[in-house]
């Protein structure tokens, strides 16, 4: 395939999750500029997986190497630093400060300095109804809004790569395709995408490549055209 | 009685009440940082007394230059007591809570303890003020230099506290993790840090109000039990893990202490006190402005 260089690169992690095996030597690899989406049914062990690479989980064993560099073991806020952005399923917003706090809080390692604001243009470009929104606290917003509050301070940290747990989840069909399209619209602006969800084809529209989970292994990956038309693939998870 | 003399009452009501606050300021931080309550409150606030005894003693200096040196050592103590003591507790797999309140009501009575071995029970206090025994007479209200002084120091305080939660970014981090303390890692803010920070800055607070006090009250081993219990009301009353709760209920405690003082006896103060706790906790159980 010629790909350029690894920038993520997961080899036999293991994690437990409440004395249960739910990431079982998974092995995935995230290439500069890529999409790269995780699939597989409910309790396949994805979030876990995100989680692990995002420090939040400790692994029972394997390794986690970032931008040539071990992570695995990093405090998550370290992680955060090295470049690594976390949007977890459930989003962890700031639920009583206003969404311009949120944002702020988003570009808090850059504090001092005197571009610390800089990417915020950028979301603003890419979810627009945030700035009408900057003052209201961010409880108040809808759930694709709350979403949108998600990535936008996810991308204030000025990551190399945007992990992604399902951030279509419990959104409204038109809000889901304006965050796929800033999901194409943050990769096209040099970030490196790993996206984790359940609507499968569609990411499989907008990923370059694709890993299928299923209790906790990786049972198939490839191109994610490849997976689109794998039979195996259609029947489980497209119900086609 | 006459208008003068209720004047008076508000106004020693409101002194005392200050200080309160600024007690009950620093309960209030941690525990609506992390849901921990400091038993050891009160022990805090007889070493940052006794500290600022220990440097007129040495030094030679006026209480009120000694502060300063005071609030710095307190904010490191409080920064240790979190790193030696807290984080450890918050490990706790089962019975946290339990363990959370055995572990800093232990560091009170282990505090006491020590103070009792190392500074004995004797009963000491300043004299070498330059405030001590001077009063403000105003037009015929007497307000204690000491005490006038203490209620500035807390006003600027809460100025001061204000403008570091609302206008810093580390009061912006203080807030997010009271907000959702598992989240702030996810923009590169490490809690441990927020909280020993926090730690830090609840025990600068009640130093603040320690080597006020240090000028006009007695020093010994138990001289913080009291002040804690009036400090637990006072957070109670304005709203678990409300600062600016904490003022006001600080200034309603003492004006009703004030006032309880007068009407019924100077030892049955604390029963006025308890009877506003009641009415307030059965009619609003949140507190005056908590929001949980």
């Amino acid at each position: 395939m010629g790909r350029a260089t690894v920038l993520l690169e997961v080899s036999s992690l293991t994690t437990t999750y409440q004395g249960l095996v739910a990431v079982h030597e998974a092995s995935i690899d995230v290439a500069q500029g890529e999409i790269v989406v995780v699939a597989g049914a409910n309790g396949a062990g994805k979030s876990t997986l995100l989680k692990s690479i995002a420090g939040m989980e400790r692994l029972r064993s394997g390794k986690v190497t970032f931008a040539g560099e071990r992570i695995d073991g990093l405090a998550a806020h370290l992680v955060t630093k090295r470049g690594i952005a976390f949007v977890p399923e459930n989003r962890r917003l700031f639920p009583r400060l206003s969404v311009a706090d949120n944002l702020r809080l988003g570009s808090y390692l850059f504090r001092g300095e005197a571009d610390r604001e800089a990417p915020i243009e950028r979301v603003f470009t890419l979810f627009p109804r945030l700035r009408e929104r900057l003052e209201q606290r961010a409880d108040t917003l809808s759930g694709g809004e709350q979403q949108m509050l998600a990535i936008a301070r996810a991308l204030m940290t000025r990551p190399k790569l945007l992990m992604l747990d399902e951030p279509s989840q419990g959104i409204a069909p038109k809000l889901v395709d304006e965050i796929f399209e800033a999901i194409l619209a943050t990769r096209s602006a040099g970030v490196t995408v790993l996206l984790v969800e359940q609507r499968l084809l569609e990411s499989l529209e907008i990923a370059d490549r694709g890993f299928i989970l299923q209790t906790g292994k990786v049972i198939l990956s490839g191109p994610a055209n490849e997976l689109r038309d794998n039979a195996q693939v259609r029947m489980a998870y497209l119900g086609m | 009685m006459t208008l003068q003399g209720l004047a008076q009452i508000l106004a020693s009501g409101l002194l005392m009440g200050l200080i309160y606050a600024l007690i009950a300021a620093g309960l209030s931080l941690i525990f609506g940082l992390m849901d921990v309550v400091n038993f050891a409150h009160g022990e805090f606030l007889m070493l940052a007394m006794y500290a600022t005894f220990g440097i007129v003693v040495a030094t030679a200096l006026d209480p009120v230059l000694a502060a300063p040196l005071v609030v710095g050592a307190m904010f490191v103590l409080g920064a240790f007591v979190y790193f030696a003591v807290i984080r450890h507790a918050m490990r706790a797999k089962a019975n946290i809570g339990m363990v959370q309140v055995f572990a800093t009501f232990g560091l009170g009575i282990t505090i006491r303890g020590l103070a009792q071995h190392v500074f004995t029970p004797d009963y000491r206090s300043i004299q070498t003020s330059f405030l001590a025994g001077r009063t403000l007479d105003l037009g015929g209200v007497f307000l204690p230099l000491p005490q006038l002084f203490g209620g500035l120091l807390s006003c600027l305080s809460f100025v001061a506290l204000y403008f570091i939660i609302r206008r810093t970014d580390f009061g912006r981090a203080l807030e997010a993790t009271r907000e959702d303390a598992g989240a702030v890692a996810l923009v590169g803010i490490d809690k441990n840090r927020v909280f020993a920070l926090g730690w830090g800055l609840g025990a600068a607070l009640v130093g603040i109000a320690g080597s006020v006090m240090a000028i006009f009250y007695y020093i010994h081993p138990d001289v913080g039990t009291p002040f804690a219990l009036i400090a637990y009301v006072t957070v109670a009353l304005g709203g678990f893990g409300s600062i600016f709760g904490a003022l006001a209920a600080g200034l309603l405690v003492g004006i009703v202490e004030a006032i309880s003082a007068t009407i019924l006896s100077p030892s049955m103060k604390a029963v006025g006190i308890y009877l506003i706790y009641l009415v307030v906790v059965f009619m609003r159980p949140r507190g005056l402005f908590g929001n949980l």
